[in-house]
């Protein structure tokens, strides 16, 4: 490939992760929270925290969204839609745990009916931790992430995990 | 009414919702055309097994576990819980703890009702009114914040007791606040009788005669819509709604105008008694000293959620752990009405039917419609359920 | 006397007919526990209550009082204003079974659904049987609110399979 050819594709590395950092499209998923962290999601809407000036916007379809936001310790029915929904985002494809349900199980470890955090499903890339975790915090992580996805090389090694959808075992 | 020839056949998933264990997972609508004709309910969405996990967890770590089952209405959950087994253990609980207890359930009252109100809106399409009562909102998370550190999951509930006292700042930030609300609510209550767009959606749908919500066993708000003069607060108080009663808001049209008036009404009270409590806090200790071991026995405990009626029963076998936690919560009382008065109505009139029991908030979902003439299953998510919603009264009005 | 004694007081005498199978007990001031013989007494004394206006159904409770108990409990709440009146029923751990208050409290449904998934207790008459809570694949016979519920039935279901 010539130098040429490997300028365009540079740049349109480059174009999609700045169009990817500066309007990430989220999409909200609750596998079974008390809705504590879910309104935090939302109360990042609301003016005073205003997550649109970012560029984020809140999808309704897994299609469209880059960012998966999730709560919830996964309840057994929340957990094969969690599953497809993941399934038919395309890649790049970033998922946020949000919550300590999210991240362990929280309160609700050991639990029947509970898995006890996202990451026993899906790949995690980005953890934020609190009960529920403060808006600022809910920013500051989706922050973070958008930060690390700027460099290729790191958006290449999420590119891989994403594509094959690890799963764990029990 | 022309018989429509196809059949379609919703099931309407809704999302995250609260209360405890319970979490709407969806409605099954039958639709003749536009017209509702059947509905049944099943829920399990976020069912977590909490009343199980109940008989593993001491006394002390079941507060935690319990305030957990609902974001918007925690403190209520911790205060029923602490209620009942200060009960059972025979402890007093000093005046001064019990007071400011109240203090918090009503700043949480508030705090659920503005949410409810933005949902509502956002629900109708009147994307406006959610962002201002959301902003609103945010004086009494502040609020909140100052007393306990906390916006959500406050935690001010000690067996025994409470966590925080209430100084001298404290309640000059909070009578601000309040005064701050009070005129923003008295702004709500004119743009919600007034605004066409909304009452379009609320005036005369899904009417509920006192008999009706009677029978269907409603509570909160939803009853108090329809004439039905329930209010735990009232009827059988508890902590300190002795020393600071509540008066009863009422309204007898049953619709869902009423049901966003009562609520809205309703903070009106909550101010008055959070004025009050702030004049008059007792003085005291904030807590009493409360035994590992719990004395055997049992208890009833209710009290009102701001969604409703919240009913305990705790059973002790002596020992440091539960022997049976029951938790019955308010929303699953009103589903029913929801299942009962759906029947009849547009389908474009279901979102707003649901959200005005106040079941929290619905975001992401799916609706799958199974066309029965022809064998074939689309998706639609609630979003579009809403859209179609509000497009079919934006069409009506023109 | 206030209202709450009144009530419980004419309560105490609607069940003075039955009390010749039923026990009545004050385990609080604002409490009356009615415990039941049989479960034919059931209906008549839902109905009693409520054309005497006397409470509505706010929960019912399942209740497993211990493996050294033969029975299982179900308790039926009642309460107008302070007053609970509880009607307590002795129910069989194996093959259990109760008629549905439906035709008499519409709102009891979702009630005895709960308790029919959780204890495994069939409810006889309910308009829709499914379950409410638990998921439609939820094993059989795991009824996860009793003593004798064994967690390890539920490793295999929980475990995740590959996609």
């Amino acid at each position: 490939m010539g130098t040429d050819g490997r300028l365009r594709q540079l740049n349109l590395e480059t174009m999609k992760t700045w169009a990817r950092i500066n309007s990430p499209w989220v999409l909200h998923f609750n596998s079974g929270s008390c809705n504590g962290c879910d309104i935090e999601i939302l109360a990042t809407l609301t003016p005073r925290y205003d997550l649109e000036r970012f560029g984020v916007k809140l999808q309704g379809s897994p299609r469209h969204a880059d960012i998966l936001l999730a709560t919830g310790a996964v309840s057994r029915q929340a957990r094969d839609r969690l599953l497809r929904i993941y399934e038919q985002m395309h890649t790049p494809k970033f998922v946020v745990a949000i919550g300590a349900c999210a991240l362990t199980g929280g309160v609700f470890q050991g639990c029947y009916n509970v898995l006890g955090g996202i990451d026993k499903l899906l790949p995690v890339d980005a953890f934020i931790p609190g009960c529920p975790p403060r808006p600022e915090a809910i920013i500051d992580g989706v922050v973070k992430l958008l930060t690390n996805i700027q460099a290729p090389k790191s958006e290449q090694a999420h590119s891989k995990t994403s594509a094959h959808g690890a799963l764990y075992d029990e | 009414m022309e018989k429509q020839t196809t059949t379609h056949s919703f099931i309407v998933p809704i999302g995250p919702q609260h209360p405890a264990l319970k979490e709407p997972s969806h409605f099954r609508i039958a639709v003749d055309g536009e017209i509702v004709t059947g509905a049944s309910v099943r829920l399990g969405y976020a069912h977590r097994g909490i009343e199980k996990a109940t008989e593993s967890r001491t006394w002390i770590q079941n507060l935690y576990l319990l305030e957990r089952i609902c974001g918007i209405c925690s403190h209520i959950h911790g205060m029923a819980y602490c209620l009942a087994v200060e009960r059972l253990a025979q402890v007093d609980v000093p005046a001064r703890a019990q007071a400011i207890r109240v203090l918090f359930a009503e700043l949480e009252r508030i705090h659920s009702h503005l949410l409810w109100l933005g949902v509502a809106a956002h629900e109708a399409g009147f994307d406006t009114l959610f962002m201002y009562s959301w902003r609103d909102r945010e004086t009494v998370m502040d609020i909140l914040e100052q007393l306990s550190g906390n916006r959500v999951n406050y935690s001010a509930n000690v067996l025994g007791g409470v966590k925080f006292d209430v100084d001298q700042l404290c309640i000059e930030s909070i009578l601000t606040g309040i005064d701050f609300l009070e005129e923003r609510t008295q702004y709500y209550l004119k743009v919600v009788s007034t605004d066409a767009l909304f009452l379009q959606r609320t005036r005369g749908i899904g009417t509920m005669s006192r008999r009706q919500a009677e029978v269907l066993g409603t509570v909160g708000p939803t009853a108090r819509a329809s004439g039905v003069d329930r209010d735990i607060r009232i009827e059988a108080p508890y902590a300190a709604y002795n020393q600071f009663p509540i008066q009863l808001t009422l309204d007898d049209k049953g619709d869902l105008e009423a049901r966003v008036l009562v609520r809205l009404r309703e903070l009106f009270e909550s101010y008055r008694v959070i004025r009050q409590i702030l004049s008059d806090l007792p003085p005291g200790d904030l807590t009493v000293r409360m035994p590992r071991r719990i004395q055997q026995g049992e208890t009833v405990l209710r009290v009102e959620a701001p969604r409703g009626e919240l009913f305990y029963f705790v059973r002790s076998n002596g020992s440091d752990m539960p022997e049976r936690i029951k938790v019955r919560t308010p929303t699953i009382c009103n589903l029913l009405s929801v299942v009962k008065l759906a029947v009849g109505h547009q389908l474009a009139d279901v979102p707003m039917i649901l959200v005005g029991i106040d079941p929290c908030f619905s975001c992401n979902d799916r609706t799958v419609i199974v066309d029965r003439a022809n064998e074939t299953s689309r998706q639609w998510s609630w979003k579009e359920l809403r859209q179609y919603g509000s497009t079919y009264y934006q069409q009506r009005a023109t | 006397m206030n209202d709450t004694e009144k009530t419980l007081k004419t309560a105490s005498q609607l069940l003075e007919q039955w009390l010749w199978k039923t026990e009545v007990e004050r385990p609080e001031p604002n409490r009356l526990d009615v415990r039941l013989k049989t479960i034919d007494d059931l209906i008549p004394i839902v109905a009693g209550l409520r054309v005497l206006r006397l409470g509505y159904l706010t929960a019912i409770t399942g209740l497993d009082p211990g493996l050294e108990n033969p029975d299982l409990e179900v308790l039926y709440h009642f309460c107008v204003g302070e007053a609970v009146i509880t009607l307590r029923l002795n129910i069989p751990r194996v093959n259990g079974c109760l008629p549905s208050l439906c035709e008499i409290i519409p709102s009891a449904e979702v009630f005895e659904r709960e308790l029919q998934e959780m204890f495994g207790i069939r409810i006889d008459g309910l308009r829709n049987p499914s379950r409410l809570y638990l998921p439609d694949d939820w094993p059989e016979d795991v009824f996860p609110l009793r003593k004798d519920h064994d967690p390890d039935k539920l490793k295999s279901y929980l475990t995740l399979r590959e996609l």
